[in-house]
């Protein structure tokens, strides 16, 4: 990775929930326009990280750097203006509202404001919205069509295209191509190389390895709310899966910052 | 953690449901449920010979008024994914205390206001109870429905009482009249038509009448989108509460009385007006415009089946099935 200063530096994240120590003073570098894999099994502490960075979740210990300078995130609007957003796994599309709502929700350009109450401009929004679907190339034919009508891989670039309505510079992904038929996540992964060329930084949470080697840069690895590896993406599929594998399930443990706490 | 379950976890995809893309629906709704208007009209024009005449017709939308305007507000909080089953106490409380606040000297259009605070009040304890108290809107607004009536009960004694003179011209007022030829159109007719447009307008071009489907639609998405979800339901509480006053005020004015057992069991026409309309209990469905329509459909069979020679059983019966029948109709149609 060239020297730069990275887009987001975490340092030394803890996060306890009652007895249970989710977050162990991880790190975690992501550089300029990087995608980074992050996996690890079930309650590694993957969610609750990321949750850390987009604002849903206050860590009780640790430093966040963004652009090199110090941030203070502390929920997820804040995140937001910092330019962090995250795509939540269940989505968080409002069904019964239609792309272009959905889109710009709690961000709706006014055409005119009635005292304490704001007239929406629809037309802008929905031009808005075909710009940026026509941008990332999502395929989906009118903008006024209600979410629950779309397939699962275009609620998803729905949701995905939603962050970057509004200039994200990191983008975090949980679980993106879960529940999706295999031409929906070739999709979704051509989106998030779109993405990446127009010069997003991207984390991308997942269980799917394939998917992780696919479009990622280097992956981490946390288990048991450490983490245990923090590499490139190398090799072919079969080795680099072997031993992504290793570091989830504990067979191997050979990463020297492993042990923080 | 075994080899075989990560593995498992990473082939596992399943596939994505699809759905045929079906532009228009609730245009299309909206077309068949003012199609059963429209046919409701024509048959009992035929059945019942003085129906379709202006002196009937305006008699008609004036008689639907109440609930049409009650059904507007309680569409909100319907569509939020709430309810308020207040309402109808609402109407005589607040129409209660316009009248006794008049009795006392106050000037008639201040104790009109009163009234209407009234029922902002009784929406702002509403809202307060769900969002606060997180108690169900079933719950809160069952139990202020109880207490609204109870005080309406308490502060007239159970009497009605008549209110000064000048009280009455909301409720009797008209206007455009041209004497025998035309009797005018009466002001709660005129009133229902402006609360129609502006909360038609309210609900569908304004920010809060997005949040208001957003919130009943998924709640927890609308909060990750930075809405004022608990916000948004204290707006919606408040306005369900004062359209039930406006209804409250001019009923009294109407009567020109105090009149606490008024608009009994009135909020569960408003819901049906409502559903008839194609509002979903579920929530995150519905329209102003639907409900409109909805109300004119019971006011018809109710007015229509009396004009008819059915009696107030056989109303009761009809009205039902329709209920029943509308949102069958729409079950089976999100089925496929």
């Amino acid at each position: 990775m060239a020297e730069t200063t990275p887009i987001v530096e975490m340092r030394n994240i803890k996060k306890n929930f009652a007895a249970v120590r989710a977050l162990r003073g991880v790190d975690l570098v992501l550089h300029q326009n990087e995608v980074l894999g992050l996996v690890g099994d079930n309650a590694a502490g993957k969610s609750t990280l990321m949750k850390v960075l987009s604002g849903a979740c206050i860590p009780d210990e640790g430093e966040i750097f963004v652009d090199g300078k110090k941030a203070n995130i502390s929920d997820p609007l804040s995140a937001r203006h910092l330019g962090i957003e995250m795509v939540y796994q269940d989505l968080a599309l409002i069904n019964h509202l239609d792309v272009a709502a959905n889109v710009f929700l709690g961000r709706e350009t006014m055409s005119s404001q009635l005292g304490v109450i704001g007239v929406m401009n629809q037309r802008h929004m929905e031009e808005e919205t075909r710009r940026l679907l026509d941008r990332l190339k999502i395929d989906i034919s009118s903008v006024r069509l209600d979410v629950e009508r779309l397939s699962g891989g275009q609620r998803q670039a729905v949701a995905i295209a939603r962050t970057t309505a509004f200039n994200a510079k990191v983008i975090i992904m949980d679980e993106p191509t879960a529940a999706l038929s295999v031409a929906a996540i070739s999709q979704v992964l051509d989106l998030v190389r779109e993405l990446k060329a127009q010069g997003c930084s991207i984390i991308v949470i997942s269980h799917r390895l394939e998917d992780i080697y696919q479009v990622s840069d280097r992956i981490i690895v946390l288990r048991h709310g450490h983490k245990v590896c923090d590499c490139p993406i190398s090799g072919d599929i079969h080795e680099f899966r072997e031993r992504v594998v290793a570091y989830i399930v504990g067979a191997r443990d050979d990463f020297s910052q492993a042990a923080v706490d | 953690m075994s080899m075989t379950k990560v593995e498992k976890m990473v082939e596992d995809a399943p596939h994505a449901r699809r759905k045929i893309p079906n532009l228009n629906s609730s245009a299309l709704d909206r077309i068949i449920t003012f199609g059963a208007v429209v046919v409701l009209f024509i048959f009992f024009s035929f059945t019942a010979p003085n129906f379709f005449t202006i002196r009937s017709v305006l008699s008609l939308a004036l008689q639907t008024s109440a609930v049409t305007m009650m059904g507007i507000g309680v569409t909100f909080a319907i569509i939020t994914g709430g309810i308020d089953l207040s309402i109808g106490s609402v109407v005589a409380l607040s129409g209660t205390i316009a009248v006794m606040v008049a009795r006392t000297g106050v000037p008639i259009w201040l104790s009109m206001i009163i009234g209407l605070l009234v029922g902002v009040v009784a929406g702002l304890l509403n809202a307060l109870m769900i969002t606060k108290l997180k108690l169900p809107p079933f719950i809160a607004t069952l139990g202020m429905m109880m207490v609204a009536r109870g005080v309406a009960l308490t502060i007239t004694n159970a009497n009605a009482w008549p209110a000064p003179e000048g009280f009455g011209d909301l409720g009797n007022g008209t206007i455009f009249g041209t004497g025998q030829k035309f009797p005018g159109i009466p002001y709660p007719v005129i009133i229902m038509v402006a609360v129609a447009l502006i909360f038609s307008f309210f609900l569908g071009k304004t920010r809060t009448g997005r949040y208001t489907y957003a919130v009943g639609s998924n709640e927890e998405a609308a909060r990750l989108a930075g809405i004022k979800v608990n916000q948004v339901k204290i707006i919606v509480y408040i306005l369900s509460g004062f359209l039930a006053a406006l209804v409250g005020v001019i009923l009294a004015s109407r009567m020109v009385t105090s009149q606490p057992n008024s608009a009994i069991s009135y909020e569960m026409n408003a819901i049906a007006a409502a559903v008839i309309g194609g509002s979903s209990l579920m929530g995150g469905v519905g329209t102003v415009l639907g409900t409109v329509i909805g109300s004119f459909i019971i006011g018809i069979l109710t007015v229509g089946l009396t004009m008819s020679g059915a009696n107030y059983f056989m109303q009761q019966i009809v009205i039902g099935l329709v209920l029943i029948a509308s949102v069958t109709v729409d079950q089976l149609r999100n089925r496929k």
